[in-house]
């Protein structure tokens, strides 16, 4: 039991060393490093959809709009409104877990096919007003000059590596929430609701405020990416909220693995490098990457580290079987959630 | 699908594939030699190759390709050494954010000194990168003064400002006994700065304006609707534009139900598009951009008539075309002016003096003949194009506005 | 009046469009419970398709849309062998991503045949006709009277043939279906060809008042998914209604407010709607 979790701490720990020894490794590299920092944002929002699709087992098609909501928040208030960065990205916050648990009010009282349509029209409505509302967002043209984050000492964070590693910083924390929550009565809760809504209400579980609130987590992890994609960009435009986003999203989290703690990530990078890979077609890319995506959700649905998952289930049980059959299993059991 | 814990190997085993990639991205990174030495010049270009503005970015990419098939043959040489030119596209489907990841891979991977972009938003994404991080002079192709603004001193704007058109425009068809107009631009950051720009002058010239009709052109499935709400008002001229295809359409659409007055058309909208879509006469009466073949630079028919053999008669050559196969040519004079193929300031410092040595075969519209300090290419002998009722151009010179 | 007449028939011309291609959404939707993102880039290719037979072919109009509504339902069909019959034990978010591949697929093939540059498909039916002072063109009547026909002839082809029926008893009850004899794969590739080819009429109609190019599809996506949440998933009355309905409000409300809430309120709608009756208006016995 102990080895056990070591040895599982010693594989986070490798991805996380990996990630940070990275920016090192490329010194010099800006472009790689920008992709990095891109990818690792971006990871934070798929953690989001993680606790509300992963775990609650809700397809929400708001993703990209709430995503745009932090970036809108953080890039207004920094440019027309004069707030630092610091006070600005936690107003995001705020407002993004704000609309969201309104949203969520309304978006709940609908299931599955339903609540996933409803929730695109909701991403598309946020994407509307922050293209067209002229007066207040800029409508297409965008918001240019949004300033780096105040650094603290000697930490000056126009200097792409400190952003990155402020990026990385939360993606730890969106991780380790995960994390916890999965390993917490909380996530015991969720999963109940993925599997079965009426199921977990007949043993007690408050089906409506839990989904409300998971909503709510993932529309604030949203917030937390956009408002940091708005200062590592410096300029953004509507098209950053598109509904288009909250597929490529969905895409890094079904590469990587519904559910999973590590899911988001390893999506996230792989995506992100294939989608770069493949500009050197540039028109055609899309005959390649099409069908490219077809195969993953047909031939490895659970995503990269769900595939991996069940392989070493797989062959734990079967080293289980061969030791001590009834100890291990009972453990194997209670692990595997 | 149980993650929790099923996954000590499992998690050695992501952290080998977050690994690799890492590595396979680093490898990517370190692969390309610098050139320097001789060989190759790049020029970047960071375009929307897939998408709603494929069309567009592609027309450009063959402009580019173009200067540099000409430019190669006839030999360039810097610094006492030759060089072959080459382009390097990427796609970044006219968003922003990708637009300027790829001026910087553009920038470091394959060392382009100077990078073309072809859309406002990615504009000002790129000029986020290249005052710092970042070296190279950002080709900017945009009428929007806005790209200037910013005060970028590696951005050289391609197209004349936007802001030149307006006055001149209205002043043309803002005769007497009219007083109407209406707007029916398209809803994007061009069109919807346009329309505001036009109507404010067509105020300040006591005019009366109507309600605004925007609509986004690429997503609206049928044009009656908002062309029958813009007559209801009985405007006496119409603002409009977008691509030039469905601004055609709507122009046909307003005739067809009836509308005889005139067109002010913003400059993305091209003539010489517009009288493919629909019957000519439509547009008569209308006010807008020269077309490519009505300039009688040395190198116009030469290559209109290169251009319509490249693409089959398929579309004619219009000014985004023409504007990017100079400003290649001028950049790359530029380089040899400098002495260097690879720093982008004593690039952008030499083009003042390469404008007057590109040879006459890249004067095609408008060659420009002056380079403002914000990096502004002009031409002094600017003009704008007036559609009579007879079908034939007239032309009406007018002078470009302050950056 | 004249304005209110002439957007009337704008609007229900619109709507003509929206029901032909939302019918073969919520048809797909309620045989197989595939939420079909690439219903749109069907459309898209039932319009180009259109366009070769007419430009390269040289074939009259409506032999034209009728030829390519045969295409794409073989397109369908292999769309349905190929990425969804594969997915078919999937959950949906799975197939919405591969419909999201198919689409990217879809329009970069339309993009390398046709090119990425807008496209004109002419019409022979032209000029416009005066009612009440309003100017309708008639291409605009056409759409609106063939979609009334194509719903009919639809309607009746579900309700009183052998095949249609199988497709309604498997959108009822699949197990029960199964267990009568009706093979489920037959009726999906059924359903996905139907769908197909209703796509390719609305594409074929509304082309010569519009453009073609790779993207026009994705704009008319949103709007059709709004529509058959509207009118409940799976039920074809509310797919008509939906689209008449989405389409006049669309029409009116960029009329007599602003076009800018023109473009929201097929949402705004959505959302109401769904606020007060989370399974649409035509609530039906697909909520399992």
């Amino acid at each position: 039991m102990t080895a056990r979790i070591s040895i599982q701490h010693v594989g986070m720990a490798l991805v996380a060393i990996a990630l940070v020894i990275a920016p090192f490794a490329l010194a010099g590299q800006d472009y790689v490093l920008r992709l990095l920092t891109m990818a690792a944002t971006y990871a934070i929002a798929v953690y989001g959809f993680n606790i509300i699709l992963g775990l609650t087992g809700q397809l929400s098609l708001a993703h990209g709009g709430f995503f745009g909501i932090g970036i809108y928040v953080v890039g207004l208030l920094t440019t027309d409104h004069g707030w630092s960065f610091w006070s600005a990205f936690l107003a995001a916050i705020i407002v993004t877990a704000v609309t969201g648990f309104a949203c969520g009010v309304v978006a709940l009282r609908t299931r599955q096919e339903y609540f996933a349509i409803f929730t695109m029209a909701v991403g598309f409505i946020i994407f509307l007003i922050l293209s067209r509302w002229e007066s207040v967002t800029h409508g297409m043209s965008g918001i240019s000059g949004i300033p780096f984050p105040e650094g603290f000492g000697i930490i000056d964070f126009s200097e792409p590596i400190a952003m990155y590693f402020l990026v990385l910083l939360f993606l730890a924390g969106a991780a380790y929430i995960t994390y916890a929550i999965r390993r917490s009565g909380v996530g015991r809760t969720l999963i109940a609701i993925r599997t079965s809504e009426d199921l977990a209400n007949s043993i007690g579980v408050n089906v409506g405020l839990n989904k409300q609130l998971a909503f709510a987590a993932s529309t604030t992890f949203a917030g937390v990416a956009g408002g940091l994609f708005a200062a590592v960009q410096g300029f953004v435009g509507p098209s950053s909220a598109s509904v288009n986003l909250t597929f490529e999203l969905l895409m890094f989290i079904l590469v990587g693995g519904l559910g999973t703690v590590m899911g988001p990530i390893v999506g996230s990078f792989v995506v992100t490098f294939l989608f770069e890979t493949f500009q050197d077609f540039q028109s055609y890319r899309f005959i390649v990457l099409g069908p490219v995506i077809i195969a993953l959700v047909i031939f490895a649905p659970r995503g990269i580290v769900g595939y991996l998952n069940a392989y070493v289930a797989r062959r734990r049980a079967k080293r289980a079987r061969r030791q001590m059959a009834p100890q291990a299993a009972a453990s194997e059991t209670k692990e595997v959630s | 699908m149980g993650a929790s814990t099923t996954t000590r190997t499992l998690r050695t085993l992501a952290a080998a594939v977050c690994g690799g990639t890492l590595v396979a991205l680093a490898a990517c990174g370190g692969g390309t030699a610098s050139s320097g030495e001789g060989g190759t010049i790049v020029i970047g270009y960071s375009g929307p190759l897939s998408g709603g503005a494929a069309a567009y970015g592609e027309n450009i990419q063959v402009g580019m390709q173009m200067a540099v098939d000409d430019l190669n043959e006839l030999g360039v040489t810097v610094d006492g050494g030759e060089y072959t030119v080459e382009l390097n596209s990427l796609d970044d489907m006219y968003q922003p954010n990708t637009a300027a990841t790829n001026a910087q891979r553009l920038a470091e991977q394959d060392d382009a000194a100077v990078i073309f972009v072809p859309h406002s938003g990615g504009i000002q994404a790129a000029q986020e990168l290249n005052s710092g991080r970042s070296e190279f002079l950002l080709g900017a192709y945009s009428s929007d003064p806005a790209i200037l603004e910013t005060d970028n001193p590696l951005t050289m704007m391609v197209p004349p400002s936007f802001k030149s058109y307006s006055a001149p425009f209205v002043e043309k068809l803002k005769t007497d006994g009219v007083e109407k107009l209406g707007l029916l631009g398209t809803a994007s950051e061009y069109g919807q700065s346009w329309t505001s720009l036009v109507s404010e002058e067509w105020e300040s010239q006591d005019g009366e304006v109507l309600t605004d009709n925007s609509i986004d052109y690429s997503t609206v499935s049928d044009f009656a609707g908002p062309v029958s709400r813009t007559l209801s008002e009985e405007p006496d001229v119409i603002f409009l534009g977008g691509p030039s295809q469905p601004t055609a359409l709507i122009i046909e659409e307003a005739r067809g139900q009836g509308y005889e007055g005139s067109f002010l058309i913003m400059d993305q909208a091209k003539f010489e598009e517009m009288e493919l879509f629909t019957d000519p006469e439509n547009l008569n009466d209308s006010i807008g951009v020269v077309p490519v073949r009505e300039y009688e630079d040395p190198g116009t028919e030469a290559f209109v008539s290169a251009f319509d053999e490249l693409v089959d008669g398929a579309r004619p050559a219009t000014s985004e075309v023409s504007l990017h196969y100079q400003s290649v040519a001028l950049s790359v004079k530029a380089m040899e002016v400098a002495g260097t193929i690879d720093d982008p300031q004593a690039i952008r410092d030499a083009i003042g003096d390469a404008a007057g040595q590109v040879d006459e075969q890249f004067h095609v519209s408008g060659f420009p003949t002056e380079v403002t300090d914000a990096g502004h290419l002009r031409n002094e002998d600017f003009q704008a194009a007036y559609r009579n009722s007879d079908g034939e151009y007239e032309f009406l010179p007018i002078e470009h506005a302050e950056d | 009046m004249t304005l209110f007449i002439q957007q009337l028939f704008n609007g229900l011309a619109l709507g003509g469009v929206y029901c032909l291609a939302a019918i073969g959404l919520t048809l797909v939707f309620g045989v197989l419970r595939i939420p079909n993102l690439a219903h749109g880039s069907l459309y898209m290719l039932g319009a180009y398709v259109t366009y070769f037979f007419l430009t390269a072919v040289g074939v009259p109009y409506v032999a034209a849309i009728g030829l390519a509504a045969i295409v794409l339902a073989v397109v369908g069909i292999l769309l349905e062998r190929l990425v969804f019959h594969p997915l078919r034990k999937s959950p949906h978010t799975h197939h919405m991503i591969a419909a999201v591949g198919a689409m990217f697929f879809f329009q970069a093939v339309a993009q390398v045949i046709w090119g990425a540059d807008f496209r004109r498909m002419e019409s022979p039916f032209e000029g416009t006709l005066s009612i009440g002072g309003a100017q309708i063109s008639w291409q605009r009547i056409i759409i609106i009277l063939t979609a009334v026909a194509v719903l009919a002839l639809l309607t009746w082809f579900i309700k009183r043939s052998i095949h249609g029926q199988t497709i309604e008893a498997v959108e009822q009850d699949r197990t029960g279906a199964s267990l009568a004899g009706i093979s489920p794969n037959t009726v999906s590739m059924l359903t996905f060809a139907l769908a197909a080819a209703l796509a390719t009429i609305a594409a074929g109609l509304v082309a010569p008042i519009n453009l073609l190019s790779p993207t026009m599809g994705a704009a008319l996506d949103l709007k059709i998914f709004a529509i058959i949440i509207l009118g409940g998933l799976g039920s074809i009355p509310g797919a008509i209604v939906g689209g008449f309905l989405l389409a006049l409000a669309e029409v009116m409300t960029s009329t007599y407010v602003s076009s800018a809430a023109g473009e929201a309120i097929a949402f705004v709608v959505l959302v109401a709607v769904l606020a007060v009756r989370p399974t649409g208006l035509f609530a039906k016995a697909v909520q399992r």
